[in-house]
Order: structure tokens, then C-alpha cells, then sequence
């Protein structure tokens, strides 16, 4: 095979994990709040909470999309890491950028318990059991009023003092980034091969040799640990939290950006999410005088996606725009390996259907 | 025909289902001396209408190998139906006090909102589940999952687009004097939850047992393709089955307006409890849903009567997650399980 040049930009994009039609869609986010429309604050704060379920969403794909468990209570995990932050800023006076670290230890923490927990069940099974931890912490968040505040919200320091949302988008964009990197790096050595394997038959992968109890503890364990780490940022960006943060629709929430975006693909629920969430808050702010119509159609488009299209917006991006016959589109959309003729299949084309087993 | 098999007894006492049977037993007793025939009343009351929900919950996994997480909105469409009904018998009822309405009123809601429930039950089979079923098998168990938290998300905003989000509830069904017994004073509504419950649940029991449909249910949930191979139509059956799950939700639903008022995510509750049942009573596992109500409901009761009331999702959903620790296929466990686990 001929040894493909490569140019210090394209080292940087493979150790990003980034096809450069990636980079620029970062770029072009995180030069977006620059240009009119989108200066103005309030579609600042819209973006901030796009890029925050994207995050999420990309999280709750490497547990979803890869071993095949819906982590049904993933929100009450983020709420978890949330409160751990707010209350160790408030008692003692942390600095929240230790606050997040140490939200993401405790959830963490649950992740383990529950990676652990949940060993024996599969599918379904385990998908009840961490959402009955997450309705046990929700209801556990309510009622241990002398710590949360309970329903009457605690409130927290937000991170920046200034007024405008600016850094905290920055912020949230970069995490995102680090996020991605981190659960891509991960997946693309031996272990998110194993993942796979276990994620579509789990006796199959143990016949090959792969110890299940050891993968699916380190993939609950990190994705939690991801969680937490948002649910900090969470914290100190809304500067309030009441317990409805880890409720199941908050989860439910993420499920969609993530399905609708493709499981197993990581950024088909990043990509997803800005377009998603903004329209929905544009439908909602424009059609006030009919509320709850922005969640019809979103639940509608959820159901549409599972019944005519599983494999959801990344599964119909790498069937049809991953191997043009022009060159440097091929380069643009799936990096410097790319050849049009010689590859026969392609290149990073999971098909959805098949990984969730 | 009923012999008295020692050994039997003594088995079945020391087998998961024995245990927690007999432990729940000892423990309502427990707390109906020393805190009060209440205790039982309520257990009694909720567990006959948390049943209903929860046999249908059981009866579309085990049949349909579908989880459903939509299912507290037809007990939702069930408050919605009784109050729109109910609500002008009531004012009908209110100029013409002699008017067979009067004792008939509750009668017609119930089974209007049984009826509307079941439509909706076959509207979602054929415009959803059977959609789904004819393109992709595949994953069945997960993607049907994730179609009904869509159906959910869907049917509790329409709720709330369509009939807004306040509280629609009513007084009560049936007036006059609460009944009286061991002390306690139980209203004739409580009163005749319990006992629409207790009808339902046995004509349900019947059909199921001594019907020829009812057996085709049972055969399908069985084997699918068994059933398919004795000539039993099966988009029949799994439409029927939806359609009589959904009505029983919408009966409970319907028959608690009292003390649920209709509001968009009212069934997250009873959704939320049905899940706590039909997992430890074992997916699938219709009569063991009966039992597990109880248990559930008992749990509840207790939780309220002993820790205070907010802790009721708390202290059962923590008893659950160690039961499905030690025993995964649940106290009455069953053979569908395999199924399910995909």
C-alpha cells in the first residue's frame, strides 16, 4: 500500500479524530456567536444548551451505541455530578473547576456501582435498573432537603461573573471536544472493538476471549464519569438546581439527539443537536401560544426515525455522502486516507441496525 | 379435587415467591396492628388498581415483547375520558336528582373510558407498533422501547396542546355515607375501586383461562410461531392484546380520577409503579402482576406510613434494584425472559 503524505494539519486531525469537515463545522460553531443573528444573547444561551446535550449525547452514545445499554437514568447521574459540585462550592468554598473534577469522581463512583450492579441483567433489564437508581437519586435529591434545598432549587455560584454567556460557551464547545476525543480515542483502540463485540452478542464475544465484566465496568465507569463532569458545568452555568434535572425526561431528551443522530456513531447526536435544539426553542418561542407543540414534534420525530430510518442521521450520512467520486470532497468528509476507487466499502460505516444487539 | 400436599407447601414456602409472599403478609399484618386498619385499607385499595395497570403492562411484554414506557398514558386518556364524560352526567345529574343517571354515571365513564382506551390501544398498534413490526424485527425488544418513550413523549404533550395543563379532576363518583368497617371509614369511591378492580381482574382471568381467544393470547405469548403454524391470526391477536391492555389502563385510570385529577404526566406515576411490579413479579407474568401489585403497594403504603411520604419512590425503588440483583427473572420469574433480553 502506498504511504499516504501526510501534512502536520492531517496528524492533527487523526489525533482529534476529526475528518476535516468536522473541524470546520467546530470552527465555524465557535465562530458562530461572532456573526448577527446569532450575537444576541439569547440565541447565545440557545447555542450553550445545543452544545450541552450534544456533549451529553456523544456520552450516552458510548454506553448506548456501544455495549448496547440504554442507561436510562443517565440524567440523574449529570444531576448527581451537578450537586456534588454545587454543594462542595457552597460548604466549603471549592473552586467549581475542582467542583466538576470531583462531580465526575462521585458519578464516577455511581457508574461503577452500576456497571457492577447491572452485570447479570441485559437489554432491558439493565436499562430498568439505572433508570430505578436514577429515580432512587431523583427521589433522594427531593427529599434530603438539609443538603439540595429539595424542590426549592439550590443556588450556586455561576462559573464566570460576567454577564455575557460567551465564555461558558467556549467552555461547554471545548468540553465537548474533549469529550468526543476522549470516548473516540478510546474507541478506536482494541477495547471499542470489544465494546462492539459485546454489544451485539455477548456469548460470542466471550467465546473470542473478551472478559465482558471488565469492559462493560470501564465503559459504564467512564461514561458516567462524563456525565458528572457535565452535570458540573450544568451547575455552575444555570446556577440553580432542583431535582427535576435528573428526571427520566431529561434522559429522554438525550435518548432522542442521540437516536436521531445514529447510534454507534458518537457525532451523529453532536451534529444533530444544534440544528435539533434550536429549532425546537425556535418553535417554541414562536408558536407560545401553544405549548408543548415543540415536544409533540419532537417525540413525533423520534418515532419516525426508529420506525423508517434506525439507523438515524449518521447511518444516512455514510451511506450517502462518505464516498464522492470527487477527491477533495472525499478528503473533506472522511480525512487523508481516503482513496475513491480503492476502497470498496465504506469507510466508517457501522450499520446502526446491526450494532445494537 | 384440592388435596393437601405437605411437601408442596413446605417448598413453595421456602421459594423466592413463598418467601416474599408470606413476609408481605406478615408485615401487613404487622403494620395494620400497631398502626391501624389503614394501613391495609389502602394497600388493599391501590393494589387492586395498580393490578390493572400492571397486568396490562405484563400482558403486551409477554405477548408483544414490547416494554412498554407509554403505558401510564392510557391510564392518562383514561382520566382525560372519565372527566370529559363525567363531568356534563354530573351537571345533568345536579337539576335532575331522580334520574337513573344517578347511579348509573360512574358506570358509563368507566366504560367509556375502557372503550376510548382500547381504541387507542389498537390506534398505536396499527399506526405505530405494526409499522415498525413490518419493516424491521430486528432488535425488536429495544427499538419498540424507544418507540413508546417516543408515543409517550408524544400523547402527554398532546395532553397538554390540546386540553392544557391544569388540574381536571372531580369530587367524587358516588356520594352518601363511607362505608364503615373495622373502624376505618372508606369511601364508596375507594369502595368501589376495589371492587371494578377485583370484577376486572377476575373476568380478565377468565377470558384468558376458558376463551378460545383468550388461549390464542396465551399461545402467541408462548411461541409465535407455534401459534402461527395452529392457524391462530396473529395481527388479530397482538392487535386485541394492545387494545385490552390499554383499557385496562384507561379503567384505573378512569376509576381513580377521584384521586388523580387529569393533568398531562399523570400516568409517569402509576407508569413508574407498574414497572416496579411486572419487574418483580417477572416480565410477562400476568398473574404474578396481581400478586406484585400488592407488593408494591404494600411497599408504598408503608414507606408513606413509617418514613413519611416523598419517600415512596426511595425505599421500593431500592428494595427493587437489590431483588433484581439476587434473583434478575424476578420473584415469580418466567420463561419469556429470554426473549427479553436482547
Amino acid at each position: 500500500m502506498e504511504k499516504i503524505a501526510r501534512n502536520s494539519l492531517d496528524k492533527l486531525l487523526d489525533l482529534l479524530c476529526l475528518t476535516p469537515l468536522g473541524a470546520a463545522a467546530l470552527v465555524l460553531l465557535a465562530v458562530l456567536p461572532m456573526i448577527p443573528p446569532f450575537n444576541q444573547e439569547y440565541l447565545i444561551r440557545w447555542l450553550i444548551s445545543a452544545a450541552f446535550i450534544a456533549a451529553l449525547s456523544i456520552a450516552f452514545d458510548f454506553t448506548a451505541g456501544y455495549i448496547s445499554i440504554v442507561n436510562f437514568g443517565y440524567c440523574a447521574i449529570m444531576g448527581l455530578g451537578g450537586y456534588t459540585s454545587a454543594i462542595l462550592a457552597e460548604r466549603i468554598g471549592l473552586t467549581p473547576w475542582v467542583g466538576m473534577l470531583a462531580g465526575a469522581l462521585t458519578a464516577a463512583v455511581l457508574g461503577f456501582v452500576i456497571g457492577i450492579v447491572t452485570l447479570r441483567l441485559r437489554g432491558i433489564f439493565a436499562a430498568c435498573l439505572a433508570w430505578f437508581f436514577g429515580l432512587a437519586l431523583m427521589g433522594l435529591a427531593t427529599k434530603m432537603v438539609w443538603l439540595t434545598r429539595g424542590p426549592l432549587g439550590l443556588r450556586v455560584d455561576r462559573l464566570f461573573g460576567s454577564a455575557s454567556n460567551l465564555s461558558f460557551y467556549y467552555l461547554i464547545l471545548a468540553m465537548m471536544l474533549v469529550i468526543y476525543v476522549i470516548t473516540r480515542w478510546v474507541t478506536r483502540t482494541k477495547m471499542g472493538l470489544a465494546f462492539k463485540a459485546i454489544g451485539q452478542n455477548m456469548e460470542a464475544a466471550r467465546t473470542s476471549g473478551i472478559n465482558p465484566v471488565y469492559y462493560r465496568i470501564v465503559n459504564f465507569t467512564l461514561s458516567c464519569t462524563l456525565a458528572g463532569w457535565l452535570g458540573g458545568f450544568y451547575a455552575h452555568f444555570y446556577g440553580i438546581l432542583t431535582p427535576d434535572v435528573m428526571h427520566t425526561a431529561k434522559t429522554v431528551e438525550v435518548l432522542a439527539v442521540a437516536y436521531i443522530g445514529g447510534r454507534g456513531s458518537l457525532w451523529g447526536g453532536a451534529a444533530i443537536a444544534f440544528p435539533f435544539i434550536i429549532g425546537m426553542e425556535l418553535i417554541r418561542s414562536s408558536l407560545s401560544n401553544m405549548p408543548g407543540i415543540n415536544l409533540v414534534i419532537y417525540g413525533l420525530m423520534l418515532m419516525v426515525v426508529m420506525i423508517y430510518y434506525p439507523g438515524g442521521f449518521a447511518h444516512l450520512f455514510d451511506t450517502y455522502f462518505r464516498r464522492p467520486r470527487n477527491r477533495f470532497l472525499g478528503y473533506l468528509v472522511n480525512g487523508v486516507d481516503y482513496r475513491p476507487n480503492s476502497i470498496s466499502e465504506p469507510p466508517a460505516a457501522p450499520i446502526a441496525q446491526k450494532t445494537i444487539g | 379435587m384440592w388435596k393437601i400436599e405437605p411437601l408442596r407447601i413446605l417448598n413453595w414456602t421456602k421459594s423466592a415467591a413463598g418467601i416474599s409472599i408470606l413476609l408481605s403478609v406478615a408485615a401487613a399484618v404487622f403494620a395494620t396492628l400497631s398502626r391501624g386498619p389503614h394501613v391495609l385499607v389502602n394497600t388493599v385499595v391501590m393494589g387492586g388498581m395498580l393490578a390493572l395497570v400492571s397486568m396490562g403492562l405484563a400482558l403486551v411484554f409477554g405477548v408483544m415483547n414490547i416494554p412498554m414506557f407509554a403505558h401510564g398514558e392510557y391510564f392518562m386518556i383514561g382520566t382525560l375520558v372519565a372527566y370529559y364524560v363525567f363531568t356534563p352526567i354530573n351537571a345533568y345529574v345536579g337539576t335532575h336528582p331522580d334520574s337513573v343517571l344517578n347511579a348509573l354515571g360512574p358506570l358509563i365513564t368507566i366504560v367509556a373510558a375502557a372503550g376510548v382506551g382500547a381504541l387507542a390501544g389498537v390506534a398505536s398498534e396499527v399506526l405505530v407498533f405494526s409499522q415498525l413490526r413490518k419493516r424491521s424485527r430486528e432488535n425488536w425488544v429495544m427499538n419498540s422501547f424507544l418507540l413508546t418513550v417516543g408515543l409517550s413523549v408524544v400523547l402527554i404533550n398532546g395532553h397538554q396542546l390540546f386540553f392544557g395543563a391544569d388540574f381536571k379532576g372531580i369530587v367524587r363518583f358516588w356520594g352518601g355515607a363511607p362505608f364503615s368497617i373495622l373502624d376505618v371509614f372508606i369511601s364508596r369511591d375507594r369502595a368501589m375501586a376495589f371492587f371494578l378492580a377485583t370484577v376486572v381482574v377476575m373476568v380478565f382471568w377468565v377470558f384468558m383461562t376458558y376463551t378460545r381467544t383468550g388461549r390464542a393470547i396465551r399461545a402467541v405469548s408462548q411461541d409465535e410461531t407455534g401459534a402461527l403454524m395452529v392457524g391462530i391470526g396473529l395481527n388479530a391477536i397482538l392487535m386485541l392484546t394492545m387494545a385490552i391492555s390499554c383499557a385496562l389502563a384507561a379503567v384505573a385510570g378512569a376509576s381513580l380520577l377521584f384521586m388523580f385529577p387529569s393533568y398531562p404526566s399523570v400516568g409517569l406515576e402509576p407508569l413508574y409503579m407498574a414497572w416496579f411490579v411486572v419487574i418483580i413479579a417477572g416480565l410477562g407474568n400476568v398473574l404474578g402482576a396481581v400478586v406484585g401489585a400488592f407488593i408494591v403497594s404494600l411497599l408504598k403504603v408503608l414507606t408513606v406510613e413509617y418514613i413519611g411520604s416523598g419517600w415512596d419512590f426511595v425505599v421500593p425503588s431500592v428494595l427493587i434494584i437489590i431483588i433484581l440483583v439476587f434473583k434478575p427473572s424476578g420473584l415469580f420469574g418466567t420463561e419469556v425472559r429470554g426473549v427479553l433480553d436482547k
